[in-house]
């Protein structure tokens, strides 16, 4: 009887708590006017602006996917070595930027028909997953037997890649670990950016340049991301500026600037660049390039 | 003993109560997002993301800042199911802060009760979606909903 009472008493207790929780929450909203294009058609009204603005960055494949259809050539040299895999055990935010690169990597083999390094890159991505508490993604589904049996089917693999990304994102989420997200976007893009600079100056392909200067209009979005987030690893506001001193250097191309200040859309295609343009931002990319992977 | 099981059963019960108040609703985010992607069709899966939604005395605005690809054609999937009230969603080319944004589409039009709803956008570099809570007068109380981006 004394333990029936002791425990409705815990209960009722518990209950109590949650709801006093809620009051609180809801005492501190602050009412304020918006002035949007939809609202300017209501009366005034009480509206609590959520400061809490998510960023959602583009994959590794996606970005793969659109440099590759610029023409990029494929050159396995300049990838990120596998074997390099055993320095990054050191710190959440190397684990997590060379999670990016090797994600990177692997979306560029299977765009480039390079079955057999997909594979390696695959299982480099899945050994640096597992230290991000990812591993629960690579292992279901048998994923390396069915990677196997379609290892020359694009499509099939492409999907079964996606299905990855998916796991990977739903694990991220559940763990609380965007910063993780984001970091391991900055890895793919630099990677992904670095790849094509590297074939762009064997090739001077204009598609290849433009495809560069969209990658680049990403900075302003990760820029806010790693605000957003830079307290929670130690490496993060290092980040932040190499990042920020990318995006300086694009947007002080000439033709990017002129656009820019009057407004004008950014048509990468039509714009006029010289050769020199780039190399500002491209030398940066590759001096933050060989810091995150070594 | 005794107070370990005392205090195993108040965390649960704690942990329940704090999950299953007046209206809210549970996010199972897998099953949602696997709703989500059997609806992308022929588009690669590129990204998705479940957004708590709570609803409390005043209207309040989520925003989510997306970077696109110009070249690139886009579908979006919104799944609703775990919302206990309906939300509009609007989407925009410039952010919440911006006086000239330009609304690229409203889930008004097609009615608010939709529990799923699919947009499909290309030569845009840059949206903004806004998950525009209504206000409740029933207390507190939240859901979950899931977008998800496909490219093709």
């Amino acid at each position: 009887m004394k333990t029936t009472l002791h425990l409705i008493s815990i209960t009722l207790f518990s209950f109590c708590l949650t709801r006093c929780g809620n009051n609180k929450q809801e005492e501190n909203t602050t009412p304020i006017e918006v002035t949007d294009t939809i609202h300017q058609q209501k009366d005034t009204v009480a509206i609590e602006e959520d400061d809490e603005t998510t960023y959602k960055l583009p994959s590794a494949l996606q970005i793969a996917y659109v440099s590759k259809k610029s023409g990029a050539p494929f050159n396995e040299s300049i990838l990120n070595k596998t074997e390099n895999l055993t320095r990054y055990n050191t710190s959440n935010y190397k684990r997590a930027v060379n999670f990016g690169v090797y994600s990177s990597d692997l979306a560029n083999c299977l765009f480039n028909k390079k079955y057999q390094e997909s594979k390696r890159y695959l299982k480099a991505l899945t050994e640096t997953g597992a230290t991000l508490g990812l591993k629960q993604a690579f292992e279901s589904d048998k994923l390396a037997e069915r990677f196997d049996k379609n290892i020359s089917n694009e499509d099939t693999l492409v999907q079964i890649v996606s299905n990855v990304q998916l796991k990977t994102d739903n694990l991220f989420e559940q763990n609380k670990q965007k910063h993780i997200t984001v970091i391991a976007f900055a890895g793919a893009w630099i990677e992904s950016i670095y790849i094509a600079n590297q074939a762009y100056a064997q090739q001077k392909n204009k598609k290849i340049l433009s495809s560069i200067c969209e990658q680049l209009t990403f900075t302003k979005t990760l820029i806010k991301a790693l605000e957003a987030t830079k307290l929670k690893e130690l490496e993060m506001p290092e980040l932040l500026v190499s990042i920020s001193e990318i995006n300086n250097a694009f947007y002080n191309i000439p033709s990017v600037k002129s656009a820019t200040e009057n407004d004008r859309e950014l048509d990468f295609d039509k714009m006029k660049f010289t050769d020199t343009d780039i190399i500002p931002a491209m030398e940066l990319v590759k001096t933050l390039r060989t810091k995150m992977i070594n | 003993m005794k107070t370990y099981i005392n205090f195993t059963f108040a965390l649960i019960v704690f942990l329940t109560t704090s999950s299953f108040q007046n209206g809210d609703i549970l996010c199972d985010s897998k099953t949602l997002k696997e709703k989500a992607k059997s609806a992308l069709g022929p588009y690669k899966y590129d990204s998705s993301e479940l957004t708590r939604i709570i609803y409390k005395k005043t209207e309040t605005v989520k925003e989510i800042e997306i970077p696109l690809f110009i070249g690139e054609k886009y579908r979006f999937i919104f799944n609703l199911e775990a919302l206990p009230k309906n939300i509009e969603i609007q989407i925009y080319n410039k952010d919440k802060d911006s006086k000239n944004r330009k609304l690229l589409f409203s889930s008004k039009d097609g009615g608010l009760d939709r529990k799923e709803l699919q947009w499909e956008v290309s030569k845009v570099r840059q949206v903004y979606i806004n998950y525009i809570i209504p206000p409740t007068e029933d207390g507190s109380y939240s859901g979950c909903a899931v977008f998800m981006i496909g490219y093709k």
